[in-house]
């Protein structure tokens, strides 16, 4: 009888602390626009979202510093979703409620596929810098800074079609792996028929290669859809091994390869290129400038930039000119203004065809900052940068 | 040819894996616990390379081996050394805890971005058409040597007599004089020590290192030992192995590659309703 | 009398709470007083609810340890969810395709409980525990790569998502059915013979109970609510993806049942509660540079807890501080107190 009192007891209590804490309180009112966004913060997918939480603080610090839109500052709410989708719904509810008004969406796919549907229903306007999955901006309020799956990989088979004709082309991808995976469907089918391929893969955290490199060593070009770490692996062990590869080949994943600490890239004997959005070895021009300046704010060898960071940074950015433009068309923008109305406002700019946003990703000309723009499907319009992070050595 | 590479790639993993389980096994047998920390301690004794790396790479392994034991023993005495007598759940629990724990404070100290951490160069033996890496060499020997002296230190010495003792029945040992409580914290001090050597091997082969590192070799240890037979330390070193090897050969079909995991599991499983004690397990009769 | 009285209202009491919560906040949301976060959370509460429920059959009445519950739940998430992606469109995203999908993610389940079972029960403590991982690893890993017009490969499979603003409740009836059926196996003849079973398998044997039978039903019940509680999670997302039911969420189930205490159904419940509103509420304080506190301070809390609860040496000190040994104290202050009035 007493075992059942304390039970009770206990049910009880959860009970009530359930009630005070989750009950909804009357909003908020947010002296701030505020931008959120989630992404991985910890475990293995977190150098993405760590490089994308410090580049989008850095934008939001920037434009604040230079007086706001208008006098009304930003800030940046970002929130750990693990690299996981069940994660994704409690933290977009928990988003909107603290007054999220603008997103980023995900930094990662798998959870965007989430974020895109949640944020549909509620009419938030989302921008998200490197979820690159074609399905990502399926809907009206999504957009995207990356190029998608599809386009990367159509992008990739083009220029294998033109410069690499008659080479035996090799192919090392995640199959448990929708980025990769997603690539390397659209590079085959966008691959010329004349072409030799040999393909390997991996899943999961492996690290260790052996059979993937004695599959393709007897292929001239590797393309490697997959993130940088693996293929920094791949490299590293294919030194050991008698190859006749002279090009590893990647997409935007690849960036930042040659900043991975302890990595001696110019070890590689072989050419490293990639066709991505960003070039994180930039000496000169606006993507340089911002290297400098986020190096200068983060220690390089704990938090590294990649080209998600880059993005994010543009978004903020986009976002930020977005609404600059709305607010001189003559559309009230404040510090309160709901996330449905500024989702109507920011899809207005974003699709009438004067929108221009210049930016650090995306092909820089000189000291010129890119053109960047978006179609009506939310996909973004600029010119990817095929280029070499380190020649092959004679 | 390509069967001989495929293999001498298979013994290369085998023998880090066997050198994971080798650990493992010593820790199952002695203390009957699944050690989930025990990947987050090669984990840890990967960075702690890093940090003696440059002032002399062996300086290094040994400061790391030092340190693993030292970590080995700190967290026997905090999170399981309490729960002894108290259902063997509770220690899974907290092993569990101390998994998050390393890998939080490691994402904390370190970051999160991976780390290349180069111990040392080493070359090729070419053998006709075959080339063999000289770090599979020395693996495959370290692993040999371990399981050798592990298993002449099991037998014949008195601690490792002791332990035997310990693993068969804590109570008896007890009243035997043994001092449990000493022989378990040895133990552990001796497993963790071998994940730090472990770790020397993965970073010889595929020298990146991040905070969550250390869940996918665990795993691999957990499997190796128990196909070998949980506890038996020969066993460790053959589960290891053939472990590797199972693994070389269906990644090198790259149709079957993305089934590896299922493939090893399911071998695993097999193995043991053929051989429910493992390969070199032993049986034991339940008694009443 | 009053002790059948007694006896009644004791073992219905669980129902009675949780009946009466899911009441309180059907009527809050009623009146738009609940937060949409708080219905996703109850969701998620509640699906974990079943999972720790039906997982502690298996651990804490049957003595077996699991590592595979993920593998189950993984089955009935894609299954349940195809049925229901197939039938939206002939029958409507309704009641009927929900049960029809919880009946067909259950029983698929259930038969892979059975197949894994009959030769797995054979084997003892971690032997069992690595077969069941093993299980577990081994349906992720076909399920992830299947073709994409199948089940999705490693995107995942786009399953109906149902009104989200009531589906909590329909999550906690379920949770009232699974209550009812582990709880009254438990508490019948089958259940003396199961909690024997976990308590010396070889007596249990000489007085003539079917173990292989018994261990089957607890292992196949176990497995088919796994599965209810994946098409339950397939109903809450938009798209289910077999990358999450790796064996950290078995461990994560597990960790519920055993902080909640083995073999106490209340417990698991309340436990379950309280991890994910802990692991759901650090997630949405912890943002930013904070994030990485959250595995520290959950690491930390895990550890301390499983020592206080389970420690032989704190036995002493538990059985001073606890709630119960307080609250008696301050009855005995105040009968104390009452006494010295009469006195005076």
């Amino acid at each position: 009888m007493k075992k059942a009192i304390l039970k009770v007891l206990a049910l009880c209590m959860c009970a009530a602390m359930l009630l005070c804490s989750l009950v909804a309180c009357g909003d908020k009112k947010n002296d701030k626009i505020v931008i959120g966004l989630t992404g991985p913060l910890t475990g293995g997918a977190s150098i993405y979202g760590i490089a994308v939480r410090n580049s989008a603080q850095m934008a939001v610090d920037e434009i604040n510093e230079a007086g706001g839109l208008n006098g009304i500052e930003f800030k940046l709410d970002m929130r750990d979703d693990e690299h996981k989708a069940e994660n994704v719904a409690n933290l977009y509810t928990g988003l909107v409620e603290d007054g999220m008004q603008v997103s980023l969406g995900t930094v990662t796919t798998k959870p965007g596929l989430e974020f895109k549907n949640l944020s549909k229903d509620d009419n938030v306007f989302f921008l998200t810098p490197s979820a690159t999955g074609d399905a990502i901006p399926e809907y009206d309020n999504g957009y995207q800074m990356c190029f998608a799956d599809s386009n990367q990989g159509t992008a990739a088979a083009e220029f294998f079609n033109e410069n690499y004709v008659g080479k035996k082309i090799g192919i090392f991808f995640k199959a448990d792996d929708e980025y990769s995976k997603g690539i390397n469907d659209n590079f085959k089918a966008a691959l010329d028929d004349s072409f030799d391929v040999t393909e390997a893969n991996f899943t999961g955290d492996a690290s260790t290669f052996d059979s993937q490199i004695a599959t393709l060593k007897d292929c001239e070009i590797v393309f490697m859809p997959i993130y940088y770490t693996p293929a920094s692996q791949f490299m590293t062990q294919a030194k050991s091994v008698d190859n006749s590869i002279t090009t590893y080949y990647g997409c935007d994943g690849f960036d930042g390869i040659d900043a991975i600490e302890g990595f001696d890239i110019t070890s590689i004997p072989q050419e490293i290129s990639m066709l991505s959005h960003f070039n994180s070895t930039a000496t000169e021009g606006p993507a340089a400038e911002f290297i400098k300046k986020y190096n200068d704010k983060y220690d390089e060898a704990k938090e590294p930039l990649n080209q998600f960071g880059a993005a994010a940074y543009d978004c903020v950015y986009a976002i930020y000119e977005a609404l600059k433009v709305a607010v001189e068309n003559g559309k009230e923008v404040t510090a309160e203004t709901s996330a449905s109305e500024m989702c109507d406002i920011l899809t207005e700019v974003f699709n009438s065809d004067s929108f221009e946003f210049r930016g650090i990703t995306g092909k820089c000309e000189g000291n010129e900052k890119s053109h960047i723009s978006w179609s009506e499907d939310g996909t973004v319009v600029k010119e990817a940068i095929k280029y070499i992070v380190k020649e092959k050595n004679a | 040819m390509e069967f001989l590479t495929t293999f001498v790639n298979g013994l290369s993993l085998g023998g880090i894996y066997a050198m994971i389980a080798l650990g493992y096994t010593m820790v199952y047998g002695i203390a009957k616990m699944l050690n989930f920390a025990h990947g987050d301690i090669i984990m840890v004794g990967g960075y702690t390379i890093l940090l003696f790396l440059a002032v002399n790479p062996i300086v290094a392994i040994v400061a790391s081996m030092i340190f693993c034991m030292l970590l080995g023993i700190v967290i026997e005495k905090v999170a399981y050394k309490p729960l002894r007598g108290a259902s063997p759940l509770a220690v899974l629990i907290t092993a569990i805890g101390v998994s998050y724990l390393l890998q939080s404070i490691s994402q904390m100290i370190f970051g999160s971005a991976p780390k290349f951490i180069v111990i040392a160069e080493l070359g090729i033996l070419k053998i006709g058409g075959l080339s063999i890496g000289y770090s599979t060499i020395i693996t495959l020997a370290c692993s040999l040597v371990v399981m050798i002296a592990l298993s002449l230190f099991v037998k014949f010495s008195k601690t490792g007599r002791a332990m035997v003792a310990v693993s068969e029945d804590k109570g008896a040992a007890q009243l035997m004089g043994i001092n449990v409580n000493n022989i378990i914290m040895i133990t552990f001090a001796i497993g963790s020590a071998l994940a730090a050597l472990a770790s020397v091997f993965f970073l010889l082969k595929a020298p990146t290192m991040s905070p969550t590192f250390g869940s996918l070799p665990g795993i691999k240890a957990f499997t190796a030992a128990v196909i070998g037979g949980i506890g038996s330390i020969p066993g460790a070193m053959l589960g290891g192995i053939l472990l590797g090897v199972i693994e070389c050969f269906a990644q090198s079909v790259p149709v079957i590659s993305p089934y590896t995991d299922a493939i090893e599991f399911s071998i695993l499983i097999i193995l043991l309703l053929v051989k429910p004690s493992g390969l070199l397990g032993k049986k034991r009769r339940e008694k009443v | 009398m009053n002790k059948i009285k007694n006896i009644k209202w004791k073992n219905y009491i669980n129902y009675i709470v949780i009946g009466l919560l899911t009441v309180v906040f059907a009527a809050l949301s009623m009146f738009g007083g609940l937060k949409t976060s708080t219905a996703y959370l109850l969701e998620e509460i509640a699906i974990k609810i079943i999972l720790a429920v039906s997982l502690s059959l298996v651990v804490g009445f049957l003595g077996e340890l699991s590592l595979g519950h993920a593998g189950f739940m993984c089955v009935g998430a894609y299954l349940g969810g195809k049925v229901a992606a197939l039938l939206v469109a002939p029958l409507g995203n309704g009641f009927l395709t929900l049960i029809i999908s919880l009946l067909v993610g259950g029983a698929c389940a259930g038969l892979c409980g059975f197949l894994i079972g009959l030769p797995a029960l054979r084997l003892r403590g971690d032997y069992l525990a690595i077969t069941t991982l093993a299980f577990g690893e081994i349906v992720r890993t076909i399920f992830q790569n299947t073709s994409a017009e199948t089940f999705g490969g490693p995107i995942g499979l786009p399953t109906p998502r149902f009104e989200a603003k009531y589906f909590y409740v329909i999550c906690f009836a379920t949770v009232l059915i699974t209550l009812f059926v582990v709880q009254n196996l438990i508490r019948s003849k089958h259940g003396r013979a199961i909690k024997a079973i976990r308590d010396n398998e070889i007596a249990a044997r000489a007085t003539g109970i079917n173990i292989t039978g018994y261990k089957l039903l607890g292992f196949v019940l176990s497995a088919v609510f796994a599965g209810i509680a994946g098409v339950l999670y397939s109903y809450t997302k938009f798209n289910v993806s077999s990358q999450i039911f790796d064996y950290n969420y078995s461990i994560e189930i597990l960790v519920i049942v055993v902080l909640g205490g083995m073999g106490n159904i209340n417990g698991s419940m309340i436990a379950a509660v309280l991890v994910t509103f802990l692991n759901r509420y650090l997630a949405n304080v912890l943002t930013g540079n904070l994030a990485v506190l959250k595995d520290l301070i959950y690491a930390l809390v895990l550890i301390v807890i499983v020592i206080y609860n389970n420690a032989p040496k704190l036995k002493s000190f538990r059985e001073k501080y606890n709630i119960k040994a307080l609250t008696d104290k301050l009855k005995r202050k105040k009968a104390t107190e009452a006494d010295g009035k009469e006195e005076v």
